[in-house]
């Protein structure tokens, strides 16, 4: 029985995700859309797409430690 | 009862790639534990110093070989990328990031030839957010003195001091546990797909989980502290 509840508990950790996932998603959305309308600055916008996707993706690895520290040290 | 059994046989298999294994021990002072993660250290160190000394070895300015002109090429490229990032008059600092760079970038493909990546062992990417943080401060305090770096957490309004203070830790925090928890869960996924399907369906995985995911991880990193770098430094 408490293994199903750890489990329970690590895939609700693991819902970190859809936060990263709708924030990378509408971040390259919009760089393609402003590399579309500029081109040439593809390089700057690069850069602050990588930087951005780093950050909203930091959440979901948060969560997956977190999942990953439930699932191991509670079985 | 059969995937109860499976399942218990992946996690005791994790847990062991999670412990970082002891190699050897010195025995001075009572014993120090060398692990793992140290000794491929070691090995990655080595090969990058040879590869270093080869490569500079008959490097002339009349008759470039070809060597010299790839080596001449990437570094340049590397050099002119982080001086985008912290600027012309901060270029002391490149040759930290750019040995960080290829020591996290060989380290996290070097899984592929059957060795356990240092990054995957929670120290050493603790070690390298340390460093990280040393010379985030560092370069903010070289650069506007001691006393403009204790004030600038009062700015732009007091209040935000506490976080500010907090932000020293944070910034290395969350750079080792990126690169901690992106190596860790790209072994994770790749040792689920090689249980549900061993044959052919991981190669496309492993290219994208083992490489690219390595070497973009090893860039995030560098990038990040120059950024941190440039911040401090304003």
């Amino acid at each position: 029985m408490s293994g199903t509840i750890i489990a329970i508990g690590a895939g609700i950790a693991v819902l970190t995700g859809i936060g990263a996932g709708v924030g990378i998603g509408i971040a390259t959305s919009k760089a393609v859309d402003a590399i579309a309308r500029q081109p040439e600055a593809d390089g700057k916008i690069r850069t602050s797409l990588i930087l951005g996707c780093a950050l909203a993706e930091a959440t979901a690895i948060y969560g997956f430690i977190i999942a990953l520290l439930i699932v191991l040290l509670l079985k | 009862m059969k995937e109860g059994d499976s399942t218990e046989k992946l996690v005791e298999s994790l847990v062991e790639e999670l412990n970082c294994e002891t190699v050897f021990t010195i025995p001075v002072f009572g014993g120090i534990a060398v692990d793992e993660g140290v000794v491929v250290t070691w090995i990655i160190m080595a090969v990058l110093t040879i590869l270093s000394i080869v490569f500079v070895r008959n490097l002339s300015v009349e008759k470039p070989g070809k060597v010299q002109l790839m080596l001449e090429s990437v570094i340049g490229w590397a050099q002119d990328f982080f001086e985008g990032i912290i600027g012309k008059e901060n270029r002391g600092y490149i040759p930290y990031l750019m040995t960080v760079a290829l020591y996290l970038a060989i380290s996290n493909v070097i899984g592929l030839l059957g060795f356990k990546p240092p990054t995957k062992d929670m120290n050493v990417t603790i070690a390298l957010a340390v460093m990280s943080m040393f010379v985030i401060e560092w370069s903010g305090i070289h650069r506007n003195g001691l006393v403009h770096w204790c004030k600038h957490f009062a700015k732009p309004v007091p209040i935000v001091a506490p976080i500010m203070i907090l932000e020293i830790v944070i910034r290395p925090l969350s750079l080792c546990m990126r690169l901690f928890g992106n190596m860790l869960g790209g072994f994770v996924v790749m040792e689920l797909i090689k249980q549900v399907v061993p044959l052919i369906v991981p190669i496309p995985f492993s290219f994208y989980f083992d490489i690219f995911d390595g070497l973009l991880q090893a860039y995030v990193f560098v990038f990040l502290t120059a950024l941190f770098m440039t911040e401090e430094m304003e």
